[in-house]
């Protein structure tokens, strides 16, 4: 379902003259498979969330990704949000003065415009934040603030969780989310992913640690260094790079 | 009388019209000839810098005042008391007087001391036949807002002047809309008085036409635990000012100062304050908020001044601009001056554009880019209207706010 072929990209200045950061990466996650990301601090991997989401700034200089076979490269991130393409930050942002349930109602209801279908209506959106809500470990209280202000690191990461669960993306890149988290919300990420998983929807995790994976079996795990995809593998590679680290491969890269 | 040195056409015209009055008293004699030695604020004045009258008015040659078309006032649901003064000429309600308040036309008042060498208070006081005055009685909590529609038209000038008086332990919600889409000139001076334990919450809309200069000033006098809440919000004009003089006298009075603007084309807005803080344990938060495209220009100038006795005062003050072009101006003028030793005082200022990382995580959430920035400029501005207590009357201004924002 997302191919990632030979990909190019540089970052650094607006017309893509920067420093090259991937350097032709393939990848494959086949229908209604789960593919963890390994790599060292730098190798590219917010890199490449960010240019499978279409970020300014993070353009595919050759190569191209493909959702369903279509590339997705011309079209603008609210057009990869609405079909059904979902980034978990590494970093989720505080926006002040925005106010967390109507933004995300208003997400919600722009993706299914987008996609030809009906808005939800004001009481089912709420039962169902609520619903999600629960899930995700985050209360009333968290929903009626300004989006993220104040929230703690794992708080931030739970209103990721929150909007995947709300959004049901068809393909979802979550970049580092276990980072930061406690025991209990890893558990829940675990949760909120496996009640997604389907034969119909994909997912990207990118992590550190092989802990996360106990709760989300991988399918197959890929390492990222030197801007490509070094070696692939299944579960087991996670738990193998965890004893012995990523030496072998920035050599090899 | 006497004569200006070298008048504008406006000033020209200001001074034809004073000298063919019938009827003057005195204080409106030396007002005016206060006026005539200091014309029309331009920007080699201090503290007008940013917004020249002088120049505003030389755009366009002065005509005659028209009676402007009235639409309903967007506050209508709120089923407020309505006064409407119209090219200066006072309306009162059409209903008789609700409990817990009176009001009235009354004869001018005179100079307010403390503005007695501002050049357009003085010329108001020269000008200004009839004052609109309302008063709260003792201890009403005065549920309706009192709506005040100053509404102008043509490109003539006009005058006017209300006075208010909130009495001990009173609470009133007021709100203030500036209308009219002609091209001439409106200056509006306004005296407020809120008693011991009374509150004043105040909110005003500018929404006058591109080629209009309209100009407010608020003086408000606090006594003893009284409070002063204000939210301006203005989408400019030729030139807007809208300046608010806050006096605490008293010890433990309060006051917040809220302003925003929304700017676009060649538009200009002006929010300027004092706060004059004379008695101890006093507060006052201000913030704010100043959006401009195109080749818009926004002004701020705030400033607190501690008075000697003026001891564990806390006022903060706030000024925060968003650009959204690069023709777009935004000047900001923050100013503390503390003759107190045992205070909190802090003011910041920022200008800037746009958040991308914020744009793309809205994007990335589904939002189009047009309606990515509109929330980001919502959320901006956004902030300023907090401080309206009352929920309905804030939608209201989000309405407005919103409907800036479809519409540029
Ligand atoms: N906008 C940018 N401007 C300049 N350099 C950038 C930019 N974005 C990323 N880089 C650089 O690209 C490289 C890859 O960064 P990236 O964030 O993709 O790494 P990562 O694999 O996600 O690292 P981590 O594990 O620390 O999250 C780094 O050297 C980083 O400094
Ligand atoms: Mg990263």
């Amino acid at each position: 379902m997302l191919k990632i072929e030979d990909l190019h990209v540089a970052v650094g200045n607006k017309d893509g003259g920067g420093s090259e950061i991937l350097k032709g990466l393939s990848l494959e996650v086949p229908k209604g498979e789960v593919h963890a990301i390994m790599g060292p601090n730098g190798s590219g991997k917010s890199t490449l969330s960010y240019t499978i989401a279409g970020r300014d700034g993070y353009e595919a200089t050759s190569g191209d990704v493909l959702l369903d076979g279509q590339s997705v490269l011309d079209l603008d991130p609210d057009e990869r949000a609405a079909k059904g393409l979902f980034l978990s930050f590494q970093h989720p942002m505080e926006i002040p003065g925005v106010q967390t349930m109507n933004f995300i109602r208003t997400a919600l209801n722009a993706q299914r415009k987008a996609r030809g279908e009906g808005e939800v209506s004001a009481a089912d959106f709420i039962r169902l934040i609520r619903e999600k809500a629960k899930l995700v470990g985050l209360d009333d209280a968290k929903l009626k603030r300004q989006f993220n202000v104040g929230f703690s690191g794992g708080e931030k990461k739970r209103m990721e969780m929150l909007q995947m669960a709300m959004f049901e993306p068809h393909f979802a890149i979550m970049d580092e989310t276990d980072s930061g988290l406690d025991i209990d919300a890893l558990k829940m990420v675990g949760a909120v992913v496996n009640e997604l998983r389907g034969p119909d929807r994909g997912f990207l995790v990118i992590t550190h640690y092989q802990r996360l994976l106990d709760y989300i079996k991988p399918d197959a795990v890929h390492v990222l260094a030197g801007g490509r995809i070094v070696k692939s593998g299944g579960p087991e590679l996670a738990v193998e790079l965890e004893k012995s680290g990523y030496d072998q491969f920035i050599e090899a890269a | 009388m006497t004569a200006m040195a070298k008048p504008s056409p406006f000033e020209a015209a200001i001074e034809a019209a004073y000298a063919a009055r019938s009827k003057t008293n005195e204080a409106q004699a030396a007002a005016f000839d206060r006026f005539a030695r200091l014309g029309l604020p331009h920007r080699r004045v201090e503290g007008w810098k940013w917004s020249d009258v002088n120049a505003a008015l030389r755009a366009a040659a002065p005509g005659e005042v028209e009676t402007p078309e009235i639409a309903p006032s967007p506050f209508a649901p709120l089923e407020p008391l309505e006064f409407r003064i119209v090219n200066g000429r006072i309306d009162l309600p059409k209903e008789d007087a609700p409990e817990g308040v009176r009001y009235g036309v009354m004869n001018p008042v005179g100079t307010i001391d403390e503005l007695e060498q501002h050049a357009i208070a003085t010329l108001n006081v020269a000008m200004t036949r009839k004052t609109l005055g309302i008063e709260v009685l003792d201890g009403v909590d005065f549920e309706r807002p009192i709506l005040i529609r100053h509404i102008s038209g043509g490109a003539g000038f006009s005058f006017a002047q209300t006075m208010m008086r909130i009495s001990p332990n009173a609470k009133v919600q007021i709100i203030e809309t500036y209308e009219g889409e002609g091209a001439g000139f409106y200056s509006h001076l306004g005296h407020m008085v809120v008693r011991d334990g009374a509150e004043m919450r105040r909110a005003v809309l500018n929404e006058t036409g591109a080629e209009n200069v309209t100009h407010g000033i608020c003086a408000a006098k606090l006594d003893e635990k009284a409070r002063f809440y204000q939210t301006g919000l203005s989408t400019g004009a030729r030139l807007s000012r809208h300046e608010t003089h806050v006096h605490f006298w008293a010890p433990g009075s309060s006051a917040s100062l809220n302003s925003a603007s929304l700017l676009s084309g060649e538009r200009h807005a002006d929010f300027t304050s004092e706060a004059q803080f004379r008695a101890p344990d006093c507060a006052a938060a201000q913030l704010h908020k100043g959006v401009a495209r195109d080749r818009a220009r926004n002004v701020f100038q705030g400033k607190f001044n501690v008075w000697r006795d003026a001891q564990k005062t806390d006022a903060k003050m706030t000024a925060n601009a968003l650009l959204l072009s690069d023709g777009a101006e935004a000047n900001h003028k923050p100013e503390l001056e503390i003759y107190a030793d045992d205070v909190e005082c802090a003011h910041g200022s920022t200008v800037g554009a746009l958040d991308d990382e914020a744009l793309f995580y809205l994007r990335q959430r589904g939002l189009d880019e047009a309606a990515a920035r509109a929330l980001l400029v919502e959320a901006f501005v956004g902030e300023a209207m907090e401080n309206i207590e009352d929920e309905a009357l804030r939608a209201i201004f989000a309405e407005r706010i919103a409907d800036w924002l479809e519409k540029e």
